[in-house]
Formats: C-alpha cells, sequence, structure tokens
C-alpha cells in the first residue's frame, strides 16, 4: 500500500511508493563535453573568466594568475546584474522588481575534476570558506534580502558542458518562495513548542536510525521522512545554528568530510548520477527589516544542505500540484546508502 | 538586464530575461525517443491489456473491452494510489502519515496510436473533454477524495513512457500544495477586494493584449504575466466558474477549439516539444471558494529544472511571456 507523508516543515504531502521500492538507474543522456582545454575554470586559463572576487590562493601570487586553491569569480552569464538601485514597481496587480543582485561561480579546485566527490575533505573545505566568505561580503549590501549556494552536476541537472566542479551563488533582493515557506514552517513549530523542528527531527531520526544515511562527527544525513525524490539526502549540523557561515573552521572540515561521504556513496552506489544540491540558511538580518519579524529565527530556524539525485524526470503531476510520488521509500534508499562503502 | 516578478496568487518571485530573450530555436527539444513494444495496450484491438474499462465513449452496440470505442477510461495497472479501504490517519512522532487511498485512472483519448489532441477534430476533442468533466463529477460523490487531479503527460521529456497519448485522473484524499496555495491566496484576495483574482488578471490580460493567444466565446488563452517556464501557456474560462466538472456542453465545445488550437500553435513554434498540462479547479471538501477559478495550465518542457528552481522555488524565465505570446501568434 503506498503511503501519504506530510513534510512537517512546510506541510507538503507525498506520496510514498513503498511496495514499489527499487532501485532506479542512473539515466544520464550526456551531450558531448567541452574540450578539457577550453575549460574556463582550469588553473591557467584565468584570464578568460572575469576578474576574480576572492580567492584562497598561494601567497604572494596575483589575482587572476595560478597558485590557487579556490577562486571565485562572477557568472559570464548572470542572471541578475550587480550594477544599480533596486526600484520596486506595481504593473496593475503585479509587483516588479529590476534584476539586481549577484551571480558568482565558486571554483572548487584548480584541477579539471568533475565531482566534489572526488576532491579530498579539506580541499571541499576550502570551498566551503569561500562560501562563507561570499557570505559574510554580500550580507554587507542593504540590496540583498538572501544568498542562494548551489551546485548543478552532469549535464541533465542544469549542469552545462563545462566538467569542472563548481558551485554557484546568487544574492536576490527577495526571499525566494522556498526557503519563506521553510523559514514560516520553522516558526510556527517554534511558537508552539519552543523547540527548533529540525533539531526534533534529528533527534527522532537518530534514535530510529530508519532513515540515516551517515552519522559521524558535527553532522548527519539524512532520507527525509517525506522525501520528494527517490535517493534525496540532506545534510544537517547536530550542534543548533540558523545561520551557515556561523561555521566554525572545524567543522567545515566535518561539513567537507560529509558532503564527500555522501555525495560518493551516490556516485558509487546508484552509477554516478547527476545531482543538484541546495543550501538552505536563514536570510540576511538588516537592522532595517520589519521590527520583530526575526526575532525568534536564531533559536528557530537550523541551516541545512538538501541533496537531490536527479534519477526520474518530474512529470506534470508533480510540478502542478507541489504532490511528489518518491517510487523509492526513505527507509530503503536511507538502508541501501548506508551499505555503499563510498570513499 | 532581468526583471523579478512577482505571482500575484502564490507570491512567487521568478527571474525573467528581458533584455535577451530567448527564441523557440534556442531550446533544444530532444526527440521523443520511446522505448520500443510489440504491442500497445492502448490501441483498438488491444483492450484485453488494460483492466477492465470504467467507462467509454462507444455506439451502443459495441461491448465494453473490444474495439468501437473513440475515448475510454481504464484504471492505472500501476495506480499511485489504490481504491479500495478506508482512510487511515496517524502520527509518526513529530510526522503525519495516511494510507494512500485514491484513485488513478487513464483516459486514453484515441484509439490510433501516436496521435496527440492537435491531430484529434474538434468533435473528438469535445469527446475527450465531456470525458475528463464525467469522471471528474462521478469520482466527486465520493466523500473521500478531496481533489480531483486531471493531467497529460506529452513527451518523455514530461516524464510520459509510452507514445499512445493518454490523460491521467488521480483522486486525492488531501489537496496537494500547489493547489491550496492558489485557494489561500485567491482568497486572501478576494476577502479583501470582494473579486476573484483570476477574474482581475483576465482583465488585466485583456487590456495589456500582447500576452493573449486567442479568445473565443467562452475562453482567453493566454501567457501569463508571471510564467514559471518560458512559453507557459494558461486557459482561463471568461466566465467565473469554481469547478471544471460543471463545464455546459456550450462551454465544453469552446474549450475543445481553444485547446486544440493552443496546442497547434505550441507544437507548431516549439517544433513538437514535451509539455504537461494540468486542469486546475476547486477541491471537493464542501468548502466555498468564492474566490477561485479553474483554469488550465500548459508547461512546455523545454528548459531543465536546475538546483536553484527546485530548491528555492525561484524560477528563471529565459524568455519573457509577452515575447513568447509573440512566437506563438506566429508573428515574429
Amino acid at each position: 500500500m503506498p503511503e501519504l507523508r506530510r513534510d512537517p516543515i512546510i506541510g507538503r504531502w507525498v506520496i510514498i511508493a513503498v511496495e514499489r521500492a527499487r532501485r532506479p538507474k542512473g539515466v544520464r543522456p550526456n551531450p558531448p563535453a567541452a574540450s578539457e582545454k577550453e575549460c574556463p575554470f582550469c588553473e591557467g586559463r584565468e584570464a578568460t573568466t572575469p576578474p576574480e572576487i576572492f580567492a584562497i590562493r598561494k601567497e604572494g601570487t596575483a589575482a587572476d594568475t595560478p597558485g590557487w586553491q579556490t577562486r571565485v569569480v562572477p557568472s559570464r552569464t548572470p542572471f541578475l546584474k550587480i550594477e544599480g538601485k533596486i526600484t520596486h514597481r506595481g504593473k496593475g496587480l503585479y509587483d516588479v522588481i529590476n534584476g539586481i543582485g549577484a551571480h558568482e561561480i565558486i571554483v572548487e579546485t584548480p584541477q579539471h575534476i568533475e565531482n566534489i566527490a572526488d576532491l579530498d575533505e579539506a580541499q571541499i573545505a576550502k570551498g566551503i570558506t569561500c562560501w562563507i566568505d561570499r557570505f559574510k561580503d554580500l550580507v554587507r549590501d542593504e540590496r540583498f534580502k538572501y544568498v542562494q549556494v548551489y551546485k548543478n552536476y552532469g549535464a541533465s541537472s542544469g549542469g552545462g558542458t563545462i566538467r569542472h566542479t563548481r558551485s554557484q551563488l546568487i544574492a536576490t533582493p527577495i526571499t525566494p518562495k522556498r526557503i519563506k515557506e521553510e523559514l514560516r514552517g520553522a516558526k510556527r513549530y517554534f511558537d508552539y513548542h519552543e523547540r527548533c523542528i529540525f533539531c526534533d527531527i534529528i533527534r527522532q531520526e537518530l534514535e530510529s536510525k530508519a532513515r540515516v544515511v551517515a552519522d559521524a562527527d558535527g553532522f548527519v544525513a539524512l532520507a527525509p521522512y517525506a522525501s520528494r525524490f527517490p535517493f534525496e539526502t540532506w545534510i544537517l549540523p547536530k550542534e543548533h545554528g540558523c545561520d551557515f557561515s556561523g561555521t566554525s573552521v572545524e567543522n567545515r572540515l566535518y561539513f567537507g568530510r560529509m558532503i564527500k561521504k555522501v555525495l560518493g556513496k551516490l556516485r558509487d552506489g546508484l552509477e554516478d548520477p547527476p545531482y543538484n544540491f541546495v543550501l538552505h540558511t536563514a536570510p540576511f538580518r538588516h537592522p532595517k527589516a520589519k521590527a520583530g519579524y526575526w526575532k525568534t529565527i536564531a533559536e528557530d530556524y537550523h541551516w541545512h544542505l538538501e541533496i537531490i539525485p536527479r534519477l526520474t524526470p518530474s512529470a506534470g503531476f508533480e510540478w502542478g500540484t507541489g504532490f511528489y510520488i518518491c517510487p523509492v521509500s526513505p527507509e530503503e534508499a536511507a538502508k541501501y546508502l548506508r551499505e555503499v562503502e563510498g570513499p | 538586464m532581468t526583471q523579478l516578478r512577482r505571482d500575484p496568487i502564490v507570491g512567487r518571485w521568478v527571474i525573467v530575461e528581458v533584455e535577451k530573450p530567448w527564441k523557440p530555436e534556442d531550446f533544444a527539444v530532444a526527440p521523443h525517443a520511446y522505448e520500443e513494444i510489440t504491442r500497445c495496450p492502448f490501441c483498438a484491438g488491444n483492450e484485453r491489456m488494460t483492466p477492465p474499462e470504467i467507462t467509454a465513449v462507444r455506439p451502443d452496440t459495441s461491448a465494453p473491452d473490444t474495439p468501437g470505442w473513440q475515448v475510454r477510461v481504464v484504471p492505472n495497472k500501476f495506480p499511485a494510489l489504490q481504491i479500495e479501504g478506508e482512510l487511515d490517519r496517524r502520527g509518526d512522532g513529530l510526522y503525519d502519515r495516511t494510507n494512500g487511498i485514491g484513485a488513478h485512472e487513464i483516459i486514453v483519448e484515441t484509439p490510433e496510436h501516436a496521435k496527440d489532441l492537435p491531430d484529434l477534430t474538434y468533435e473528438e476533442v469535445r469527446l475527450v473533454l465531456e470525458t475528463y468533466a464525467k469522471r471528474s463529477a462521478d469520482l466527486q460523490k465520493d466523500a473521500r477524495f478531496k481533489y480531483m487531479m486531471l493531467f497529460r503527460n506529452y513527451g518523455i521529456a514530461a516524464g510520459a513512457t509510452l507514445d499512445h497519448n493518454h490523460a491521467q485522473l488521480i483522486a486525492l484524499p488531501m489537496i496537494p500544495k500547489n493547489v491550496l496555495e492558489e485557494l489561500d491566496g485567491s482568497a486572501a484576495y478576494f476577502e479583501y477586494r470582494e473579486r476573484c483574482i483570476f477574474c482581475d488578471i483576465l482583465h488585466q490580460e485583456k487590456e495589456d493584449e500582447e500576452r493573449i493567444l486567442e479568445e473565443n466565446d467562452a475562453f482567453v488563452a493566454f501567457c501569463p504575466y508571471v510564467s514559471r517556464f518560458p512559453f507557459e501557456i494558461w486557459i482561463l474560462p471568461k466566465e467565473h466558474k469554481d469547478f471544471f466538472c460543471r463545464s455546459t456542453p456550450q462551454e465544453l465545445e469552446a474549450l475543445a477549439r481553444i485547446l486544440k488550437d493552443t496546442l497547434t500553435r505550441m507544437r507548431r513554434t516549439l517544433n513538437d516539444p514535451a509539455y504537461n498540462f494540468i486542469i486546475h479547479t476547486s477541491p471537493n471538501d464542501g468548502q466555498e471558494y468564492p474566490g477561485y477559478h479553474w483554469h488550465i495550465e500548459i508547461m512546455p518542457r523545454i528548459s531543465r529544472i536546475a538546483g536553484l528552481e527546485w530548491g528555492t522555488g525561484l524560477y528563471v524565465v529565459p524568455t519573457p511571456p509577452e515575447v513568447a505570446a509573440h512566437y506563438l501568434k506566429g508573428t515574429p
């Protein structure tokens, strides 16, 4: 019998087809890769990108020259532009804002490696440090409300033809819808229980163990109870924190280790599938924000990383309804991934 | 330069590329490469391959589960939900769950293989729509079902697995999230203004004109100002109506015309793209939704949904709806 489950945070119902559980095959219609020689993200080709914004590089080396370990550059085809004043206007019953924001690329290694799971944890942690550094810089810009860090790996996940691992970041003058729903859901739970819903989820999941993919220093990876997609996995810090940019140097290394572990399990267990990941964290809390709006956010919200392997095309039913049919139960998925040795 | 636009119904922001919009030929439309099957379960003559039919449009002289039909409704052989049983709601620690009770039906729209709605006559499309409405109305009698989700997946990129085209009807024991958001958003608007937001959108779109594709006596087809997908199209009844399944015969006839025409435009402009269409209608929960207005949403599947879209609900639309409408009208 299939089961319907409700996401406790935002209230979305999903169908878990518990009896049809099976391991989907990694589908990956790969278009031809761009030539490695022309990769704009490899060491030595710094001149092919816009000037770098930030880099972790060997002392004494100049910007936009070799010698870096991780490098942040503006996107060449940005969704949003950095220059300009934000203007809000109405158009009849619609609201419009001009497309101001930041769109940056975080190149996670100077080597031509495609999957972040193939980097070592210390290198991944350097990428995490880039995210944090960019956060701390962009938060000072009062035009922006939210910074979204995400990654598209593999062509069918939107990763494009350049096979060089990088993540992206966009700063927006609005808080995106899914984030807002999560913030509202977490606040509602906190208002009643005076506890963080994510901490409660971690506690319940670690107790039952059925949906735990990995449990290690500082972080836990789990297949969420109301997974939308087969093998959906979340990584959460065990210690409560609403703002990702407050992550300590030690925890960055643990976070890098967990990212490598989970993505390595996906790579080895599911035939190297395409995937997306998205970092969910508290929006910017500018002093001029509505009074009381963020009063409890430090206690009620909990940053985390959501990973979705792209194994099934999501069909009209899902998009049109926000109601997903997940062909593999999270218990099956977690059990399978626990048993995959991984890196 | 891009623009951010907010959907007035659910509050979703999207990023629209207004400066250098993508043209139809900029999208890589994959050919529909289906798995080869020797016998199609939906073709005339193969009726035994499906579960027994629920209903069919067929002459009185032909027996059920034999050839001679024009439209045929069968239970899904691999249903997402099961029809028998009582709803059993439970808690699981801090989680909620219920068993998967519901109906999952397949509406085979033509006995001929590889024909899509644009290949049918207006009258044949009308018979299909009438079948959609009849099945929805019939399932609404079952109080366990709170929502009738009627949708079509055309092409592999849209999630179809067979190239014999068909629609699906899923009766759900709860209101799905996107619809709930639309219901909440339109109710909030109605409460303040005592007007339906969809009616207001129609007025504004008709005034702006540039996003309208076609209008007949009962329906308007247009590219919504806050599209989530390039070349997204909505079809709205001009008269304020809450339920699709209560459409009059005249309305279904007008809908058949505009639907066939719209899908034909889309096929011609985008080179036979994969697409999904979904009928959004009021729930079957006994409540009144005076601010809600049923409609069809058509989404060509020509761009990829990447991390940003699913992870944040922030969509990047490379072709503004006014430009998409321009192409769809065939006046580039």
